[in-house]
């Protein structure tokens, strides 16, 4: 099985970007993002998100899968959020102005009596967070796309992570391919001694406990494998001393600027949540609503 | 030595930033009335998290679980390659699954890795291999649900701190009935809150009596289990709890993060990641262990 990185190298000013500097301006806003529930303010977090976005320049066909799931998980979440009464932290709201009431409906079997009041804060609320974990997404969403999987231990090891577990990341990467080309090989094995991933039968028990020759051999394999790597790293005196990388990242102007920013954003967000701006925004068309109904 | 020092003082100055901020945050939240800190919160209680794990490292510094050389390393990477690669493969091939169950069997490898190597390999193999399954797929990154797998790895490690395997099901045994004693004793004290669904005041001394019947149903499993191997109970307990812990503080983070009600973090996110992963891992990390000491006595290593 031929395992491929979404990373491609495209000549874009986000790619350009240190990969430091790029996730702690990520974390700054996600941070961020998650001190408000005003719809406005969440918009502004969305355009920046996008803007990141489409600087990347994806297009829709490499990204397809991704924003099919997501958009799933998005949409059932907030819906389900909607459906079962005040979302997120009790003080996001306190007060209801009812639009409409659905039911009582019953439920089969059980027979319980569920109601559901739409009410404008209910409502204003769904759209808030929809638009809060599409921004959380898009922000996350481009990174595997436009960084480059061989810069991941140098990265982290400037963001500060210890020598050995930067290493040990540089390292998994590298492993990925192998291991890719280890179940490959192993699947077609066992599909020539009649197995078949695709039809397993019986009870899910049964069904779990036959992926085992698939599971098992790989990862002991790979185990047993790693004796040889352990032994050679041994022998050239691995974390004896301070570690060296073959490509060295350094912060360029726009790099440090995209962190002041970040940091700018996550203290304003933080000022401005701390005197009680960016509460539920209710707007009044929503509220006439309310009352007229 | 100087090396040493010198992490053990930048981890004394994180902890010592950690403090101040969790002082301010409980001080802004006892002037304010904890209404001017909302975004806030879920940053503490993480800073809270870190503090009380940081306290459980001090007080277990000298075990043996907690080293990190060449071997820990290498199985670091390749248990988080493996995560990431059959993150990837059985996300992509079509497997079948039954009812609303699907069958996700690579949680094995962080519960297996973290069992047999220690929480800090278990921690990486799930944290960082979560991180690769979602690169090669292409889904973006989430960092709550990173730490999230990773804390499935890190949990089954928490073993390797025991003199032995009996004394660690013995000391699970006791968290587990005195955790239980605790939730059912608050219910039974204050059982009339607004439910969920209605948000209309209802009893729930039932999930008392639910939680209580559980207890006893995962107390007499041990014993159940102790009998066919001590090394299937510890696996299979310790990779239960490391799981409820793992997707119960995703589920819980994305109330913060994602604004989802109680309900929906429970039945939108808990109840289907954990359930099908708690049988896998059932099944599956046992016959990995299985393996792994056949291999283990042939080689001599």
């Amino acid at each position: 099985m031929l395992i491929a990185w979404r990373y491609r190298e495209r000549d874009t000013i986000i790619q350009r970007l240190d990969p430091r500097a790029r996730i702690l301006f990520m974390l700054a806003v996600l941070f961020s993002v998650i001190q408000f529930w005003d719809l406005r303010i969440e918009l502004v977090f969305l355009g920046i998100a996008v803007a990141q976005y489409a600087l990347a320049r994806l297009t829709w066909r490499e990204t397809r899968r991704a924003w099919i799931l997501v958009s799933f998980i998005i949409l059932f979440m907030t819906t389900l959020t909607f459906l079962t009464g005040r979302g997120g932290v009790e003080y996001a709201y306190y007060e209801e102005h009812l639009i409409r009431r659905l039911g009582p409906l019953s439920l089969p079997i059980v027979g319980w009596q569920i109601s559901i009041n739409i009410t404008a804060e209910k409502s204003i609320f769904a759209v808030s967070q929809l638009v809060r974990m599409y921004t959380i997404t898009i922000m996350g969403l481009t990174i595997p796309y436009t960084v480059d999987p061989s810069l991941y231990g140098a990265t982290f090891r400037g963001l500060g992570l210890p020598d050995k577990f930067a290493y040990a990341m540089d390292l998994a990467f590298r492993f990925v391919p192998t291991l890719g080309r280890d179940f490959s090989i192993t699947l077609d094995s066992q599909r020539a001694r009649g197995y078949e991933v695709e039809k397993l039968s019986g009870g899910i028990v049964s069904q779990i406990r036959r992926l085992a020759p698939l599971l098992v051999p790989v990862t002991i394999n790979a185990i047993v494998g790693a004796e040889d790597i352990i032994d050679a790293m041994d022998l050239r005196a691995f974390g004896i001393g301070p570690r060296t990388w073959v490509r060295q990242l350094t912060y360029r102007r726009a790099d440090k600027a995209l962190i002041a920013a970040g940091v700018l954003i996550f203290v304003a967000s933080t000022v401005l949540a701390f005197i009680g701006i960016g509460k539920l925004w209710v707007p009044d068309a929503l509220l006439r609503l309310a009352t007229t109904s | 030595m100087t090396a040493g020092r010198s992490t053990s003082n930048r981890a004394i100055l994180w902890l010592v930033v950690l403090a101040a901020f969790v002082v301010l945050m409980a001080l802004a939240s006892f002037l304010t009335s904890g209404d001017k800190i909302r975004g806030l919160a879920p940053i503490a209680v993480t800073a809270i998290g870190l503090i009380g794990v940081f306290v459980v490292y001090l007080l277990t510094a000298r075990s043996d679980a907690w080293e990190v050389g060449t071997r820990q390393v290498v199985y670091m990477a390749i248990g988080a390659a493996l995560y990431g690669v059959f993150n990837y493969i059985f996300n992509t091939i079509p497997m079948p699954s039954v009812s609303q169950v699907a069958l996700r069997p690579s949680v094995c490898i962080p519960v297996f890795f973290g069992y047999v190597f220690g929480p800090v390999v278990g921690f990486f193999t799930g944290a960082v291999g979560n991180i690769l399954g979602d690169f090669i797929t292409g889904w973006g990154v989430y960092p709550a649900w990173d730490i999230a797998n990773g804390l499935m790895g890190f949990v089954p490690g928490l073993i390797m701190l025991f003199a032995d395997k009996k004394r660690s099901l013995n000391f699970l045994t006791g968290l587990v009935a005195v955790l239980i004693a605790i939730t059912a004793i608050l219910v039974f004290l204050n059982p009339r809150v607004p439910g969920p669904w209605t948000g209309e005041i209802e009893d729930f001394s039932f999930w008392a009596w639910a939680f209580i019947v559980g207890g006893v149903v995962v107390i007499a499993g041990r014993f159940v289990l102790e009998q066919a191997s001590v090394d299937l109970a510890a696996i299979n307990l310790w990779g239960t709890l490391g799981i409820i812990v793992g997707i119960g503080f995703a589920a819980i983070s994305d109330i913060w993060i994602n604004g989802y009600s109680f309900a929906t973090a429970i039945i939108g996110e808990f109840a289907p990641a954990a359930g099908p992963n708690i049988l896998n891992s059932m099944i599956l990390s046992p016959i990995l262990l299985a393996a792994y000491q056949a291999i283990q006595s042939r080689t001599g290593r």
